[in-house]
């Protein structure tokens, strides 16, 4: 650029400046606008919108699918694109590396590459269609960040549809955008705005083509407890599933009863000092993650237990510990079991039974346990399942196994042999527990809350 | 009263100047674009701002960073607001800065004499885009430790300079507290050092040339 066009650039900008603004306040004032707007959007966002959540880090558990920020979703689309083109998609670090850092390259220097004085937008169409199209693929690509390009069954079409609309159309539109610059000068305005709409469109439909095609599978959303209450009661769901078994359901039992392979051992109660007062948060989550070989018990970490805990897992179960059994620590208010029955009030499976069954039997009731498969995960399962089917809930029936075990009666087969011990192994169920399972039973086994009420009798007039 | 203590200050500090420099400027007949620029700094002194706030409780380790953000989250009086700004803010920056971008691309703003500005400002998307990398691994929750894994892959895929540009970047093979360590170093220290630095410049230099006018038909 010589003297002479700085000089004209200057003085051109001079006389924009006197027919002009002031900085302040006329430029402020929309700053300060623009700044309380984006302070009030923040601020509903954090409010309404807040943080999305996720369970604590877990090096063990490589099946978590990966998602970047938001921000960086094209980016990783781009890269599985890309490795679906034959032969030099194989070359990872030309789509990591090379690529990207062109386009960084050519960015950075783009006021050195594009010297010329000329600033109208008519006077800069191949810059600008190529911006153009590059926001428009970048933001496609974003939205395109949760379409798979291979699908299960090994069709590639949705990664066709994807390409053409993230690189095929937008490579042909550069190319031609170029082409029109340096070989169609007077008609390169209309040529490029024409270009960049049809290839625009064609992007879009793709785009929309494969968004359309593809069907997303129900998103499994880990719910993340926040309050301490939430994280006991969490925490005592996974321990009920997992720990019951062996250390009953307060965590008292000293000899283990009834669980295969580990029957007559002898272990320490976990719900007192000895084992609370003696070993700090990182230690019990040691404990559970790696297991206690030599004394019996099995690794419960994920990456020993295929069917194992994750790291916010084992968290929740320590501070269920904690709050719960510790008697230096107070536990917050948390919510009953199952609400307290009225007089003549008829349980029902989902309010009450189901709760009980969670905490207290599902940790043997279910399929890989010995339990005469006798399963009690679903209400069906409870009514009808295992080798004594039709025994074990009978409506209205006293002699039920299930209500005979759980008051202390075993189960004895014609020779006086025991088929069925006492239930739990390990302890005895509360009586309010024991007296909602008669309920139920004797009523029937309602399993909604409207069949329950309607079994109900009605309340005494006070 | 009043004019006495201003006067004193003006004698010393020369405040009748910097108004005259800094904001009794002309410039040409601008519009909301304009504001892309303001709007990126504002969002840069929120989260330096509510980034010092969390500092306060936030640790950088693997046994407690997820769980002191839990309890910024649940225990700490307005500590949901301050992350849930942090976080927004964080998003809304980068949008910002990218758009800016555009807008000085468009414009053709970048040319005679502002070329000196829009490199600094290329740098200037870069940290941002590097906070937001370094930031998103703090929490250190499944997310946050899988897509991390993931971007330094990635990094370490350059050739030749991979593997050391992979082990700096994690301090070790893989992800473990040395990676927290660095992350949390460069997100709070590092990143934002530079990038205060290189906003300096680039005010400098917008004051320097003034902002450029939209170009008409004869530019």
């Amino acid at each position: 650029m010589n003297e002479e066009t700085k000089k004209q650039i200057n003085q051109k900008y001079e006389r924009k400046l006197e027919h002009g603004e002031r900085f302040w306040p006329d430029s402020i004032f929309k700053d300060v606008i623009v700044a309380l707007g984006i302070f009030l959007v923040l601020i509903l966002l954090a409010t309404f919108v807040g943080v999305h959540d996720a369970p604590k880090a877990d090096p063990s558990d490589t099946s978590y699918v990966p998602r970047p920020e938001w921000y960086f979703l094209f980016l990783f689309k781009f890269l599985a694109l890309y490795g679906q083109i034959p032969v030099v998609g194989k070359i990872e670090w030309l789509a990591t590396v090379l690529i990207p850092g062109i386009f960084m390259g050519l960015l950075t220097l783009l006021p050195f590459i594009d010297g010329s004085p000329r600033r109208y937008y008519a006077k800069r169409t191949m810059p600008i269609g190529i911006m153009s199209i590059m926001v428009l693929g970048i933001v496609l690509l974003t939205f395109l960040a949760d379409v798979p390009t291979v699908l299960a069954d090994g069709s590639s079409l949705l990664g066709t549809l994807q390409t053409i609309a993230g690189i095929v159309i937008p490579v042909i539109a550069y190319a031609l955008f170029i082409f029109y610059a340096y070989k169609t000068k007077e008609n390169a305005v209309r040529l490029t705005i024409i270009t960049a709409l049809i290839s625009g469109v064609l992007m879009i439909v793709f785009t929309g083509a494969a968004l359309a095609l593809h069907q997303p599978p129900a998103v499994e959303t880990a719910e993340v407890p926040h309050t301490l209450a939430d994280q006991i009661v969490a925490g005592q769901e996974l321990y009920s599933l997992y720990c019951v078994e062996c250390h009953g359901d307060d965590g008292a039992t000293t000899v283990i009863e009834g669980v295969q392979g580990l029957e007559g051992l002898e272990i320490m109660a976990i719900n007192g000092k000895d084992v609370l007062y003696t070993l700090n948060d990182a230690s019990l989550v040691e404990v559970i993650n790696y297991g206690r070989p030599d004394a019996g018990m099995n690794p419960f970490g994920k990456a020993y237990n295929p069917e194992g805990l994750t790291r916010s897992q084992m968290d929740y179960i320590v501070t269920f510990m904690r709050y719960i059994w510790d008697d230096r620590f107070e536990a917050p208010e948390i919510k009953p079991l199952f609400p307290e029955l009225a007089e003549g009030e008829v349980p029902s499976y989902e309010v009450h039974i189901q709760p009980i069954v969670k905490r207290y039997c599902i940790s043997c009731h279910r399929p890989g346990k010995d339990s005469n498969e006798y399963y009690m995960d679903t209400y069906a399962n409870i009514l009808n399942s295992g080798e004594n089917a039709g025994k074990n809930v009978i409506a209205g029936d006293m002699n039920s196994y299930l209500l005979q075990t759980i008051q202390g009666t075993p189960i004895l087969d014609a020779s006086g042999a025991e088929i069925i011990g006492v239930m739990p192994p390990n302890g005895s169920l509360k009586p309010d527990v024991v007296d909602a399972l008669v309920r139920w039973i004797m009523a029937g086994m309602p399993e909604t809350e409207a069949e329950a009420d309607a079994l109900s009798a009605p309340t005494p007039a006070p | 009263m009043w004019q006495k203590t201003y006067a004193w200050l003006d004698e010393r500090l020369g405040l009748g100047d910097l108004y005259k420099n800094l904001l009794d400027r002309p410039e040409p007949h601008g519009n909301w674009w304009n504001t892309l620029g303001s709007a990126s700094l504002f969002l840069f002194i929120i989260q330096v701002v509510t980034g010092i706030f969390l500092t306060v409780y936030y640790t950088p380790s693997p046994d407690h960073a997820y769980d002191s953000i839990q309890y910024i989250m649940n225990e700490v009086a307005f500590g949901w607001l301050i992350r849930g700004i942090h976080h927004w803010a964080a998003s809304l920056m980068v949008l910002v800065v990218f758009v800016h971008m555009l807008r000085v691309f468009y414009t053709a703003s970048y040319k005679y004499p502002r070329e000196l500005t829009w490199l600094v400002g290329i740098g200037l998307l870069l940290l941002t885009i590097g906070m937001g990398f370094t930031g998103y691994l703090l929490p250190w929750h499944q997310m946050a430790y899988w897509a991390t894994t993931v971007g330094t892959q990635i990094a370490g895929s350059v050739p030749f300079a991979g593997e050391f540009i992979l082990q700096a970047l994690r301090g070790g093979p893989d992800l473990s507290a040395l990676t927290l360590q660095r992350f949390f170093s460069a997100h709070i220290w590092m990143l934002p050092a530079l990038l205060a630095l290189l906003v300096g410049v680039h005010l400098y230099l917008i004051i320097k040339h003034g902002e450029s006018h939209f170009p008409d038909k004869e530019d």
